[in-house]
């Protein structure tokens, strides 16, 4: 059998009434095509003087910050005359050095594995039955999930401490005690980068297909939605992750030694290496979410269809 | 292959009624089309019959086995997406195996069916592609292959082709009939425009506000309408006055024409009056309509004589024909089709006479 199917142009006979042909309008001219240029101009003009200000705006502490951690020179005299002199890494490479950094690093380390795999499994199945079983459920969810960052850390904690100093004492004592917080903590994250994955792929009409092709419940779930969702399933993961290795509140709160409390306890003791290790941690934060972008733009899957 | 039938199905959505009372039988083999406007029930009669929803009454039933309430997924059907619904993360290749793997079939089975569909829908290049590389007519056609690779009892197709482009549409239009001819799957396909329906359907069910309005092959569709929505629905039709003759016959723009349709009982003879047959009756008839096609429609030049007169106020060329809109005295605006040159000589302004062409076919009463 030839591949190659010839292409056969059929005269079209346009059938009267429903497709008469249409004659296209040549589009009216600019109603002042003089002033086009100029206003081009000065929108151009706008938005470049606010890139920059916003640039500043961020640039300019993130640069004090740098001077302040890696340059040997006092403080006051951290001025323009001395941008090039003394800059090293040796309190970046004293931070490094303390173990206890480590552990703490450890510890938020796994912690956010923790959140991420609790958080994902219990939205990951409510929202998919929702997008598919209960549509109408969808928009009480988005409220719902959204509710802890209606709720201040210190009223969760307490309430919670509260219940469970009688129902559990040991229970707030174990670093994993974290780990139910945080993944109420990155709920309204990861609920959302779901939901609008599941929307972006018209997972509905894609378990109908499925079915309609025999598929069991669980193929449909592992075969036809999860892969689907990966891109959303992936930046869930990072931000809640991201989330945890930076959340301060209930670790301080509960007296935890997570990454964040340690950062905020050895910047008090040692100012420069601290705010070196902050840097240090800032800059892999950003290459690390970089490197997820990249990585599902790779696989065709934009961030636009997580949500973010 | 099986016979499908739908008795008595309603559904409604709150308080919105999709389908009121459908009843619909389709022959083994057959490819009936539902057509309708938006909002009659036609995709809703769909999933019905998908599974997708359950009917509030009635039974659907295939080769007389009731499967109302049997899962989407041990009903054995193939069903087509208008948005083709591929799975994003597989090739075209993996998508038509879907069916077969989740049956458990085995590999070289599988290997064999996928390349035979491959060649049949004419995808051998394509098969290794993901959904995202391909046109949209590759799309549906491995869409097409994956409803049809595990041989289902019934094929539903929802607008497939309604997310193409003219030409795609029409080329694919004509390659999903000629392959539901090979294969011989009962197929329900469900549309919006007619001439689609019109193309590939054995019958045609038009279908208005959750009820079928009349299923008939398309050419009894087209000249014998059951209704004026049928009428107007499969094409573009003249709604002119009809009036009785005594002898039974009828007079439509002033000639007498050969009538089908609701022609009413026979006229009672006046007692006072010999009839003439031929001649127009007066007082009895009820006054009818007659749905009257375009190229039923004969148009020529007209001297401008005393009175009203017929005007010409469009023509437009559209190859075949040349479409000519009249102001009728007292039909109102008149839709003609003139064949060929007999265009040539018309003009826009033009005073003309319309007639009902000889021969031209039965006009239909209402």
């Amino acid at each position: 059998m030839s591949a190659v199917t010839p292409r056969v142009v059929t005269p079209r006979v346009d059938t009267p009434g429903a497709d008469a042909p249409r004659v296209r309008v040549p589009s009216a001219a600019p109603a002042r095509p003089s002033r086009g240029p100029a206003r081009h101009r000065g929108l151009r003009v706008v938005r470049w003087t606010f890139l920059t200000v916003l640039g500043l705006y961020f640039l300019v502490p993130q640069l004090a910050m740098a001077r302040f951690a890696f340059q040997n020179v006092p403080v006051v005299l951290l001025n323009a005359s001395t941008l090039f002199s003394k800059w090293s890494a040796s309190s970046l490479v004293d931070a490094l050095s303390q173990a206890a950094l480590w552990d703490a690093a450890k510890t938020s380390a796994m912690l956010a594995v923790l959140s991420v795999v609790l958080d994902l499994a219990l939205l990951l199945p409510l929202a998919i039955l929702a997008e598919i079983r209960a549509p109408r459920l969808r928009p009480v969810l988005s409220a719902l999930t959204l509710l802890p960052w209606v709720i201040p850390p210190i009223a969760l904690v307490v309430g919670v401490a509260a219940t469970f100093r009688d129902v559990a004492p040991g229970f707030l004592t174990s670093t994993l005690s974290l780990v139910p917080f945080y993944a109420i903590w990155a709920m309204p994250f990861t609920y959302r980068a779901l939901d609008s994955g599941l929307r972006a792929i018209n997972a509905r009409t894609l378990v109908e297909a499925a079915r309609s092709l025999g598929a069991s419940e669980l193929t449909v779930l592992f075969r036809v939605i999860v892969p689907n969702l990966s891109a959303s399933i992936v930046a869930a993961s990072g931000l809640t992750a991201a989330l945890v290795l930076g959340e301060f509140a209930f670790a301080s709160l509960l007296l935890k030694n997570t990454l964040p409390t340690y950062l905020v306890n050895y910047q008090r003791d040692s100012p420069q290496a601290g705010m070196a290790l902050a840097l240090a941690v800032m800059v892999l934060t950003a290459l690390a979410l970089g490197a997820v972008v990249h990585m599902l733009r790779r696989r065709g899957l934009g961030m636009s269809t997580t949500g973010f | 292959m099986a016979t499908i039938e739908m008795i008595g199905v309603r559904k409604t959505f709150g308080t919105t009624v999709a389908l009121a009372d459908l009843h619909l039988h389709v022959e083994s083999g057959e490819m009936v089309c539902l057509l309708g406007p938006s909002g009659c029930g036609k995709t809703t009669a769909l999933r019905l019959l998908a599974g997708f929803e359950q009917p509030d009454a009635g039974q659907i039933l295939v080769d007389g086995e009731d499967v109302t309430h049997v899962s989407p997924r041990h009903r054995g059907f193939g069903m087509v997406f208008q948005d083709y619904s591929l799975f994003p993360n597989l090739t075209g290749r993996q998508n038509i195996a879907f069916g077969l793997k989740v049956r458990r079939k085995g590999a070289a089975e599988i290997a064999e069916t996928v390349d035979r569909l491959l060649a049949v829908t004419r995808l051998e290049k394509h098969a290794d592609k993901y959904p995202h590389q391909m046109s949209g007519g590759q799309r549906q056609r491995v869409a097409l292959a994956r409803a049809i690779a595990t041989e289902p009892r019934l094929l539903l197709l929802d607008e497939p082709l309604s997310a193409l482009d003219a030409q795609v549409r029409e080329h694919l239009r004509d390659e999903i009939r000629r392959l539901q001819q090979e294969v011989g799957v009962t197929t329900v396909f469900v549309t919006h425009d007619q001439h689609e329906a019109m193309a590939v359907a054995d019958r045609v069910a038009v279908m208005r506000d959750g009820l079928l309005e009349q299923i008939d092959p398309p050419r009894v569709l087209y000249s014998r309408p059951a209704s004026q929505f049928v009428a107007g629905f499969v094409g573009t039709v003249n709604r002119l006055s009809a009036e009785r003759t005594v002898d039974g016959g009828w007079f439509v723009l002033g000639a007498k024409v050969e009538a089908v349709g609701d022609t009413g009982s026979e006229p009672a003879a006046a007692p006072d009056a010999t009839p003439v047959a031929g001649e127009k009756a007066t007082a009895d008839a009820a006054p009818k309509h007659a749905v009257v096609r375009p190229e039923q429609l004969h148009v020529n030049r007209a001297e401008s004589g005393a009175g009203p007169v017929a005007r010409l106020v469009a023509l437009s060329f559209l190859g075949a024909f040349t479409r000519a809109v009249i102001e009728h005295p007292t039909e109102g605006l008149v839709t003609a089709d003139v064949l060929g040159e007999a265009a040539d000589g018309l003009a826009v302004g033009d005073a003309v006479a319309v007639s009902v062409r000889p021969g031209a076919g039965a006009v239909v009463l209402q």
